[in-house]
């Protein structure tokens, strides 16, 4: 899971879904998972990723900073941006699809072995790095990101929970890994110990399969932490500014005020599928979000890059609709409770709370429907699997029947639980630990008292959701019972992506940080997840766990109540597309001015 | 005691002097009395007072209050009355300050806030007062090394940003508490903070007193008729420094309400659904643009109240110190 601040999710997948782009700017419009969206606000669906007009400079007003700029550690939404624009990785999504990944440095779709333990992949001829380095990038060149993905100085996020199936990277520190080959300049071979061939093939769209040049970068990979980032170099139409010799740092990013992205001269068009409209990105750092809204609303060139303030999405709504881009299948959050400690290892009570939480009031404090959709099981739109698992209405079982919640559902499952009176009587006060900043305290404060309806004695505690995730709900021995303000955001469009780290017994981790926050253990389910993972094909895949996704409710492991969709908002002279991944942000790549 | 007038007067036998006819006993008057007369021409004192007795009725009241207003509870949530895009509506008949985010009362939860900022108010000011007078006491009246050892404590806790203190006792003390749970998150550990950082005030006003009190002549007396220690500290000392006591004390009371509200704007004080004018400014504030009433009023209560405790800290001076009166 990226990291993610204000909303949700993201990244690839194999299964090419039809495009369901109707609507108008006079009706509502749906999105290939059905997702409608208010009439006159843009979406993925609707907006065109040709005939924008070439030049000009795009301004990107970003409260936040970047986390990192190197591809081999960014993790973040608003990296991802630039990194897609720079830098281009084995396979990339189109803005429109969070379902059928693009040959982005790769030439073709990824070949898997019918073992399912080997994936092989053809490079392009004729991609080049930006200067200092000029060469024409190879397969070697992709190891080397690989290799480095292990290297301790880049410390990659990701690299273990998806490509440790890969002989020798489960010890590597930095690389050569036996199992990355590259038998010739263009074609690079991932050997693995697990038939896991789709998993990996579909983690080659994540940034850290982006090439790298080993000569260059290894002097900076030397040091810890790896300083590449700072004098990277790019292969996609952008690169950041830098001086002659590389360096990017104090050029073309000065931490917490600006970045800039200027035109890659190396960069080939025919090589790629991206338009990349505009000549120059400057984005800019800091401000407050209410200001930034405004500024981008009633300004020129501009688009704000992280969420919008709640007003201001309500005043581009009400006043300046056509600068409103709304994305969905930017991720979900949901309440989870504590499968393997205190009260809720009954499951009844599971099903019960489930049935009490009002989890349409959860959503209208988070926007309402224009930014969210009531989420009634966990594999979420735009994903495979997403429909099979029951689209939008979601399993039919009684307690999740009532979005606004229904205490007669929930006094049934109590008096199951063992509680005939229909309230809980028992002596356990509910530990729950919520995160602050608008709107996760409003929806803890509802989440909670959904459990005092129930009768349960609470402890409510909010804090910062970094300390939430890193010091509570992450950490096994806390035995939190009830953590409401929990969210995922798949790294790519696979139905494991979001199923496997969060719900998998086996993935839980006593010993760090862990993000099964539910600590849900159990064995039908881990053993399907584990026959899931081997599944190959998008469409064996999406049936397979979309049945891991009805278990999920019919356990009620956790309480799902917001499937998020991501406001954008731009300029009235800039033609903004929004991605249906990376949580729906801008992409600069087809973004272009009036 | 009351004394005739005449007795007052040198010579009041009569021999060879002429004096005044009174025309009977005359009451002194006590230092209450003379407060009180005092007090009571400063009108902007006394409504500050009143406000502040007013506030107490609110908040032992605060139940029947709503009830009687028909407001519904201080956490009683309604989604029915935020609109599509969740903006909560603004006052009406029924809910005259508003509602928040969740559809809670405004007006309900700015009156349940009384509570928590009172008692955080007076009672951790009480707390701190209690501590500083007693330490103050002992550091003054025995010097040496107590009052060595507690003024360099003194020094260490006030060089302490408290804010700072406060954030970091709200992160540590969470979910768990601290101390042992003794500290728990929310009011408690407000109280604890306030205890902790203000008891100094009052130490530093009631050590300087006590070392000059304690070289007047009524000490000596008490002294020399076998006076303990403890008595001369606590029952002939003490009450001379009752005066400043209140004055500082009453002054300490609006800081610490103030603190709180910070505390709890920065979400580390009292925690939800507890109600705390802090806290609900803190959640208008990235509504503020679509919902001015939820930061306004309680933003408002707070102002009043703490105008009200340090203009009513500035009567006292007055008429408690008219010495140094303005």
């Amino acid at each position: 899971m990226r990291s993610i601040k204000l909303v949700a999710p993201a990244l690839a997948g194999v299964l090419a879904l039809t495009l369901a782009a109707c609507g108008s700017s006079s009706s509502s419009s749906s999105t290939p998972s059905g997702i409608k969206v208010a009439g006159g606000i843009q979406t993925p669906a609707t907006e065109s990723l040709t005939g924008g007009k070439k030049g000009g400079t795009l301004t990107v007003l970003n409260h936040e900073d970047f986390e990192h700029i190197d591809p081999g550690q960014t993790y973040f939404s608003i990296d991802y941006e630039a990194m897609y624009a720079t830098q281009r990785p084995l396979y990339s999504y189109k803005p429109n699809t969070f379902s059928a990944v693009t040959p982005d440095m790769a030439e073709s779709a990824p070949e898997i072995s019918a073992d399912g333990k080997t994936v092989t992949v053809h490079i392009r001829h004729g991609v080049h790095f930006s200067p200092p380095v000029n060469r024409e990038v190879t397969s070697a060149d992709v190891a080397y990101a690989m290799d480095r993905g292990t290297n301790p100085n880049v410390a990659n996020p990701y690299y273990q929970g998806y490509f440790s199936s890969i002989e020798g990277a489960p010890k590597a520190t930095g690389g050569p890994i036996p199992g990355i080959q590259t038998p010739n300049k263009y074609t690079i071979v991932f050997h693995l110990t697990e038939p896991q061939g789709q998993i990996v093939a579909d983690a080659l769209v994540l940034p850290v399969s982006a090439p790298v040049p080993e000569e260059y970068a290894k002097k900076y990979d030397a040091k810890s932490p790896s300083e590449y980032g700072n004098y990277q170099v790019a292969t996609g139409p952008y690169m950041f500014k830098a001086e002659s010799s590389g360096k990017v740092l104090g050029v073309g990013y000065q931490p917490g005020k600006s970045a800039t992205l200027v035109r890659n001269p190396n960069w080939n068009a025919s090589t790629d599928f991206r338009p990349a409209y505009v000549d120059q990105i400057n984005i800019q750092i800091g401000g407050d979000t209410n200001v930034i809204g405004r500024q981008v609303l009633e300004g020129s060139g501009m688009v704000q890059n992280d969420t919008p303030a709640q007003p201001i999405v309500r005043l581009a709504y009400e006043k300046y609709r056509s600068q409103l881009q709304i994305s969905p299948g930017a991720g979900d959050h949901y309440v989870a409770i504590n499968n393997s400690h205190g009260p809720f290892t009954n499951v009844n009570l599971r099903k019960a709370y489930w049935a009490a939480l009002d989890r349409e009031a959860m959503d209208k404090v988070r926007g309402g429907e224009l930014v969210t959709n009531v989420m009634t099981h966990f594999i979420y739109p735009e994903i495979p699997g997403f429909e099979q698992a029951g689209g939008l209405a979601g399993p039919k079982v009684d307690y999740n029947e009532h979005p606004q919640g229904n205490m007669a559902v929930a006094e049934k499952y109590m008096k199951l639980a063992g509680y005939p009176s229909g309230k809980y009587t028992g002596s356990a006060t509910v530990q729950v630990v919520g995160s602050t900043g608008a709107p996760a305290p409003e929806d803890a404060q509802i989440a909670n008292q959904a459990l005092q309806n129930l009768g349960f004695k609470t402890k409510l505690n909010l804090v910062d959701q970094s300390v939430m995730y890193s010091k509570y709900c992450g950490v096994v021995k806390e035995q939190i019972d009830v953590c409401p303000n929990v969210g995922w955001v798949a790294d790519f469009g696979d139905p494991q992506a979001v199923l496997d780290v969060p719900f998998n017994g086996k993935l839980i981790i006593t010993n760090g940080t862990n993000s099964n926050w539910g600590l849900v253990n159990h064995a039908q389910i881990n053993t399907a997840m584990e026959a899931g993972e081997k599944v190959v094909g998008t469409g064996a895949r999406a049936t397979a766990w979309a049945k891991i996704d009805n278990e999920l409710v019919n356990e009620a492991v956790a309480v799902p109540y917001d499937w998020d969709k991501q406001p954008n908002i731009e300029s009235s002279n800039v033609v903004g597309v929004g991605d249906l991944w990376n949580i729906g942000s801008w992409d600069y790549n087809y973004t272009s001015l009036k | 005691m009351s004394i005739p007038a005449a007795e007052l007067l040198p010579g009041s036998g009569g021999e060879g002097l002429e004096y005044l006819d009174l025309g009977g006993a005359i009451a002194a008057r006590s230092p209450t009395q003379l407060f009180w007369r005092r007090f009571r021409q400063d009108r902007v004192a006394l409504a500050s007072l009143g406000f502040i007795v007013f506030l107490v009725f609110v908040a032992f009241g605060a139940p029947l209050i709503v009830k009687a207003l028909g407001l519904p509870g201080p956490a009683v949530e309604n989604p029915n009355l935020t609109d599509s895009f969740g903006s909560p509506l603004g006052p009406s008949a029924a809910h005259p300050f508003g509602v928040d985010q969740l559809g809670e009362d405004v007006m309900s939860r700015v009156i349940y806030g009384t509570r928590v900022s009172l008692e955080v108010g007076i009672v951790g000011t009480g707390i701190a007062t209690f501590i500083g007078v007693v330490t103050g006491v002992l550091a003054g009246f025995y010097r040496g090394w107590t009052d060595t050892l507690l003024s360099r404590l003194v020094d260490v806790v006030l060089s302490i940003p408290i804010l700072l203190l406060g954030l970091g006792i709200g992160a540590a003390c969470a979910v768990r508490g601290c101390v042992g749970g003794a500290v728990q998150p929310g009011v408690g550990e407000i109280l604890f903070l306030i205890a902790f950082a203000n008891w100094t005030y009052i130490y530093r006003i009631v050590r300087g007193l006590v070392l000059s009190l304690r070289e007047r002549e009524f000490v000596a007396a008490s002294r020399a008729l076998g006076a303990s220690d403890t008595r001369i500290m606590f029952r002939e000392i003490l009450p001379n420094l009752v005066a400043p006591i209140i004055v500082y004390s009453t002054l300490l009371i609006p800081l610490n309400i103030l603190l709180e509200a910070s505390l709890s704007f920065l979400g580390v004080g009292v925690r939800p659904p507890t109600a705390s004018w802090g806290q609900m400014i803190a959640a208008a504030t990235p509504i503020f643009n679509t919902a001015w009433w939820y930061m306004v009023f309680p933003g408002a209560a707070l102002l009043l109240t703490v105008l009200a405790f340090n203009l009513l800290g500035d009567g006292l001076q007055d008429a408690l110190n008219p010495r140094i009166a303005r």
